[in-house]
C-alpha cells in the first residue's frame, strides 16, 4: 500500500501546487453564484432551463418589465405605453440615450424587429404574448406603436420578450430555428447590466459588466454562474466561500445550510406549486376514472380530510406554505388569498359526515362503497418523481384518506409516465406540479374544457368556469379583470377539480460576510438572483468585511464587448489549461510508483543472479 | 503453429464481428430510448408556459411528429453521414456537445483508470505471490470492500471529508486542477479492487505451473522467477481488463461526475436522461459503445499477438 500512499500524496501535492496561482489571481470583484440546473446553450433563442432564463434576464431588457415590487408592468426600455380609446393602438415612449453593449444606439426599431422576429419564427416561449395580427410601427426612434385588430392589453401584460439588437440578428431572419439556436453569440450584445463573455458547457458561465448599461452601475465587475449537480457539494462550496450565493437548495439541506456561520437564507415564494389533480375522463375512449370522484361532495370531503400543514411540515420540512388557489402567491397582484374563515378546514370528522350523508356507506373492511356502481372507493393516485415532496405527500394523503374510508394507491412514477397517463386518462388522480406566468391567463386556461387533451390534467369540464376565463381574457380594465380572476380562483377552490397541496419555497442562501445589497423581486419573499429582473444583482456589492469568494472565477480576459470571439476558452484559473496540470500530476504519480517498485524489487533481489 | 505473424483471416473475422456488433448497437440505440415513457417536448410544457400550438411546432421542428419508422430511416441516414442531430433541449449540435465534454471525461476517467490499474496490478502481483501473507489478506479484504462500495457513496464521503470538513479541495467542478483530485481518488479507489483481485488470482494460478517449479529448480532467485516467468504470464487476463477499461473511459463515470459536478460525458448522459433528450442519449451511447467495441477488437488482436493459443483456437 506504500505505492497507493505515495500516489495519493503526489496527487494532493500536485493539486495544491496548481491551486496556488489560482488563489492569487483575484483582483476584480467577482460574484460567484452556485446553480443546480444545467446551463447549456448561451444563445437567447435556445433558452430552456431556469438557469438559462436567469442568465438571459441578467443581460437583456424587456420593453416594459415586471415591476420589482409585484411583477406588474413597469417602465424599462419604454418609459410608458398609452392605449387609444378602443385599445387597438398602444403608443410606447422609448427611453432616449440607451445603447447596446457594443455602443450602437438602441431605438424603437430594435424593439419592432425583435417582436416581428419572434412572431415570424414562432419562438415557443415568446410568441404567445402577441395577439393575432399584431403589427408594429416606428414613427421615430423613440416611439413604438403596437397595433392589434381587436382590442387588447398589448404591452401591459407585459410581453415577456427580451429585446435583441437588430444589427446582430437581422442576418438570421428567415433562417430555421435550428440554425438560429446554433448562432455564435459570445460575447453577447445586449442592453442589460452584464454581458456574457465566456461559456464553459456544463460548468460555468461568466458575465462581465456592460460599460454602456443605461441604469445604475453595478458594483461587481464580473458574475459567474457555476453548476453543481450535487446539492451537498454546493452547500460545502458556500461554506468554504468558493461561492457567495447558492441558488436552488433542497429543503432537506436547510439545516446544513443554516448551520453555516454568516449565512442568510431566503425562502422564496416559488414559481411552482404541488397539485393533486382528479381525473374526469374523456381524454381517450378507454379512460375509466373512478366515478365517485365526479361527485363534488366526494372531492370536497377529500379536500377536508387532507392536512395540508402536515404535508408542508413533513414533505417540505416546513419550507412551503399550504396550497390554496391555482394562481400561486408569487403572482402577488392576481393571487387570491382566501380568508381564513372561508378556507376548507382540516376536519376528518366533517369529511366522514359528508360522505355518510352522500350515501357512501362503509363496507366490511371499512372502505366506502359507491352507491351507484357498488365499487369500493379505491383511488389510483401515482406521484411524479420530478415533483419534490410528492412521494411523501402521497403517503400522507393515503393515510389521511384511510381515516375517511378511502383507499389510496400512491405509487411514485417517472414524470414521463405521468405524462402518458395524463394523455390517455388512465388514472384516478395524480400528484404533479404546475408553474406559470406572472399573468394568470395561462394558468387559468389549463383548467378549461378547451385544454382537455392538451394541458388539462384530468379534463375537468365546467361551463361556468370556462365563461369566467373567457371573460377575464376579454376584459381590458385591470381592476375589473382582477375581480373576475379572483372569482375564477374561488370557483376552482370550491369545485375542487384539483387540490393545490403546497406552495413549496425555493431556497437561496448567501454569505452575508461576503455579499450584501441583494434585493428580493418581487418584494418580500422574492428571488435574489435574476428570475424576473436583474435588479438584485445590480444592487449587490461585496460586503465591507472584505470579500469575495475565495476561489476566483476563471479569468477569460475581459473581452471587449462586441468583439468577435470564436469559441469559449477553457482555461484553468492560472491561465494554464487545467488538463496540463492534471496530466503532469498523472505522469508524476506513475513515475513515482514505477520508481518505488523498481527500487524495492532491486533491494529484494539477491546478488546470486 | 505459425508464430509471430498476425493472421489476417483472424483479424478480418474479428473486425467483422466488431462491425456486426456496431450495426446492432446502431439499431438498438434508436429504439431503446424511445421505449422510455413520456414525451420530451411535453416535459418542457409543465415547467414553462408553452401553448399546445407551440408544443406541436416544437415536435415538428425535431421531426418527432413523423411515424417512428420514418424517424428511424432519418436517424440511420444522418448517423451514417456523421451527423448525430441537435439536442432537443439546448439546440446545440450533438457532436459539438460530446466533443466539449470529452476532455474532462478522458482526464478524469483516464487518470482514474490508469492509477487504479497500475496500483491494482502491483497489489495483485505482491498479494498473489505471497498468498496468505498479512499483506495479501489485508489487501484482498480492502480490495473487496472498496470494489463493493457504491462509488457515489464513496465520493460523497470523500467530498464531505476533504472539501467540507478539511476544506482542502473545492467542492466540485472543473474550475481548478485541485478539483480533479477528489473525483480521481474516488474513481481509483472504486476500480483498484477489480485489478488487484484479477491479478492476484492469475498470479496464484501461474505460481502452481510446472514452468515456475522448473525456473526455481534452475536456481533463479524468487524475485527473478516472479518478474521473468510469473508476471508476464499472469498479466494476460489483466491486460484484457485494462484494454477494455480504456474503451469504457469514453462512457464517462455517471455517478462520480454527478457527485463532483464534473462536466464530462457521464454528466451529459445524466442530464439527457432527465430531459429525455433522445439525440444526445443516442450520440453518447453510440460513441461509448463504439469505443468499447473498438477496445474489445484491439484487445482480441493484441491478445492474439501476445498469446498464440488464442489465435489457434
Amino acid at each position: 500500500m506504500v505505492a497507493l500512499r505515495i500516489a495519493i500524496a503526489a496527487l494532493v501535492a500536485a493539486a495544491s501546487l496548481a491551486a496556488v496561482p489560482a488563489a492569487a489571481a483575484a483582483e476584480d470583484s467577482t460574484l460567484i453564484i452556485g446553480m443546480t440546473v444545467p446551463i447549456e446553450n448561451p444563445n437567447i433563442w435556445a433558452l430552456n432551463s431556469s438557469s438559462e432564463w436567469s442568465a438571459v434576464t441578467l443581460q437583456y431588457d424587456m420593453m416594459l418589465k415586471f415591476s420589482d415590487d409585484d411583477l406588474s408592468a413597469a417602465p424599462s426600455l419604454a418609459t410608458g405605453c398609452e392605449p387609444n380609446s378602443d385599445y387597438t393602438r398602444w403608443t410606447c415612449a422609448i427611453r432616449e440615450g440607451v445603447t447596446w453593449s457594443d455602443g450602437t444606439p438602441l431605438t424603437s426599431r430594435d424593439i419592432a424587429f425583435t417582436y416581428r422576429f419572434v412572431i415570424d419564427q414562432g419562438f415557443p416561449y415568446f410568441s404567445g404574448y402577441f395577439p393575432e395580427g399584431s403589427t408594429f410601427e416606428t414613427p421615430d426612434d423613440n416611439t413604438l406603436v403596437w397595433v392589434t385588430p381587436e382590442p387588447s392589453r398589448g404591452p401591459e401584460v407585459p410581453a415577456w420578450v427580451y429585446v435583441v439588437p437588430e444589427h446582430i440578428w437581422s442576418p438570421y431572419v428567415g433562417k430555421t430555428n435550428k440554425e438560429i439556436k446554433q448562432a455564435p453569440t459570445l460575447p453577447t450584445v445586449s442592453s442589460g447590466p452584464y454581458v456574457m463573455t465566456e461559456a464553459a458547457p456544463g460548468q460555468s458561465w461568466t458575465f462581465e459588466r456592460n460599460p454602456y448599461f443605461w441604469g445604475d452601475e453595478p458594483a461587481y465587475d464580473r458574475i459567474v454562474y457555476r453548476l453543481y449537480t450535487n446539492q451537498e457539494a454546493m452547500v460545502q462550496a458556500l461554506k468554504n466561500g468558493e461561492i457567495q450565493i447558492a441558488d436552488g437548495i433542497e429543503s432537506a439541506l436547510l439545516p446544513a445550510v443554516e448551520a453555516i456561520p454568516d449565512v442568510v437564507v431566503q425562502k422564496i415564494t416559488a414559481d411552482s406549486w404541488t397539485n393533486l389533480a382528479f381525473n374526469f375522463g374523456g381524454q381517450d375512449p378507454a379512460s375509466a376514472p373512478l366515478r365517485a370522484l365526479q361527485d363534488v361532495r366526494v372531492r370536497q370531503a377529500i379536500a377536508m380530510a387532507i392536512d395540508k400543514q402536515a404535508i408542508v411540515d413533513k414533505a417540505y420540512q416546513g419550507v412551503a406554505s399550504p396550497g390554496e388557489t391555482i394562481i400561486r402567491p408569487l403572482s402577488v397582484y392576481w393571487h387570491l388569498d382566501i380568508p381564513d374563515d372561508q378556507l376548507i378546514p382540516y376536519d376528518p370528522d366533517g369529511a366522514n359526515a359528508m360522505l355518510d350523508e352522500a350515501g357512501y356507506a362503509r363496507g366490511d373492511d371499512g372502505i366506502r362503497i359507491d352507491p351507484e356502481t357498488g365499487d369500493r372507493l379505491v383511488i389510483r393516485m401515482p406521484t411524479s418523481n420530478d415533483t419534490p415532496g410528492s412521494e411523501i405527500a402521497g403517503k400522507l394523503i393515503a393515510s389521511f384518506l384511510q381515516q375517511i374510508g378511502i383507499e389510496v394507491n400512491a405509487q411514485p412514477v417517472s414524470a414521463g409516465k405521468i405524462y402518458d397517463m395524463q394523455q390517455s386518462g388512465d388514472f384516478d388522480a395524480y400528484i404533479w406540479y404546475w408553474s406559470g406566468d406572472p399573468d394568470p391567463n395561462y394558468q387559468l386556461s389549463v383548467f378549461t374544457s378547451a385544454a382537455c387533451g392538451d394541458l388539462s390534467d384530468g379534463c375537468w369540464r365546467d361551463p361556468t368556469y370556462d365563461a369566467l376565463v373567457e371573460k377575464q381574457a376579454a376584459t381590458l380594465d385591470q381592476d375589473e379583470r382582477l375581480a373576475i380572476v379572483r372569482e375564477a380562483q374561488q370557483y376552482v377552490y370550491d369545485q375542487v377539480p384539483a387540490i393545490p397541496l403546497a406552495y413549496p419555497n425555493a431556497i437561496v442562501a448567501y454569505r452575508s460576510d461576503l455579499v450584501t445589497g441583494l434585493t428580493p423581486v418581487p418584494a418580500g419573499n422574492g428571488y435574489l438572483t435574476p428570475s424576473y429582473s436583474y435588479t438584485s444583482l445590480v444592487n449587490a456589492r461585496p460586503a465591507s468585511s472584505g470579500g469575495e469568494a475565495s476561489a476566483p472565477a476563471s479569468p477569460g480576459a475581459s473581452a471587449e464587448p462586441g468583439a468577435p470571439q470564436a469559441a469559449p476558452a477553457q482555461a484553468g484559473s492560472s491561465g494554464v489549461p487545467v488538463w496540463v496540470w492534471l496530466l503532469v500530476a498523472a505522469v508524476v504519480v506513475v513515475i513515482l510508483v514505477v520508481v518505488v517498485v523498481r527500487r524495492r524489487s532491486a533491494a529484494e533481489r539477491p546478488d546470486t543472479h | 503453429m505459425r508464430s509471430g505473424a498476425l493472421d489476417l483471416r483472424f483479424v478480418a473475422r474479428r473486425a467483422g464481428y466488431a462491425l456486426l456488433t456496431l450495426a446492432f448497437i446502431l439499431a438498438v440505440n434508436f429504439f431503446l430510448f424511445r421505449i422510455m415513457p413520456g414525451d420530451p417536448i411535453a416535459l418542457l410544457a409543465r415547467s414553462q408556459r408553452l401553448s399546445p400550438e407551440a408544443l406541436e411546432e416544437q415536435r415538428r421542428a425535431f421531426g418527432l411528429d413523423e411515424p417512428l419508422f420514418v424517424q428511424f430511416v432519418v436517424y440511420l441516414r444522418e448517423t451514417l453521414t456523421g451527423q448525430l442531430g441537435v439536442s432537443l433541449v439546448s439546440g446545440v449540435d450533438v457532436v459539438d456537445l460530446i466533443v466539449s465534454r470529452l476532455w474532462p471525461t478522458i482526464l478524469l476517467v483516464g487518470v482514474g483508470t490508469l492509477l487504479a490499474a497500475v496500483i491494482g496490478v502491483l497489489i495483485g502481483i505482491r498479494g498473489g505471490w505471497r498468498r496468505g501473507s498479512a499483506f495479501d489478506s489485508s489487501s484482498l479484504y480492502s480490495s473487496l470492500v472498496l470494489y463493493s462500495t457504491p462509488e457515489g457513496w464513496l465520493g460523497m464521503l470523500l467530498l464531505l471529508l476533504f472539501a467540507g470538513w478539511l476544506g482542502w479541495f473545492p467542492a466540485g467542478g472543473f474550475s481548478s486542477a485541485a478539483g480533479l483530485a477528489l473525483p480521481v481518488l474516488a474513481l481509483s479507489l472504486g476500480y483498484v479492487g477489480q485489478y488487484a483481485i484479477v491479478m492476484r488470482s492469475s498470479m496464484i494460478e501461474v505460481k502452481a505451473q510446472p514452468y515456475i517449479t522448473l525456473a526455481r529448480a534452475k536456481g533463479l532467485s524468487d524475485p527473478d522467477v516472479r518478474r521473468r516467468h510469473a508476471v508476464p504470464n499472469a498479466v494476460l487476463p489483466t491486460f484484457t481488463l485494462v484494454v477494455l477499461s480504456v474503451g469504457f473511459i469514453l462512457g464517462g463515470a455517471i455517478v462520480i461526475e454527478t457527485v463532483f459536478s464534473w462536466p464530462g460525458i457521464g454528466l451529459l448522459t445524466y442530464e439527457a436522461i432527465n430531459t429525455l433528450d433522445y439525440p444526445v442519449l443516442q450520440g453518447v451511447f453510440l460513441v461509448s459503445s463504439a469505443a468499447v467495441i473498438l477496445a474489445a477488437f484491439i484487445a482480441d488482436i493484441a491478445y492474439g499477438v501476445i498469446d498464440p493459443q488464442v489465435r489457434q483456437s
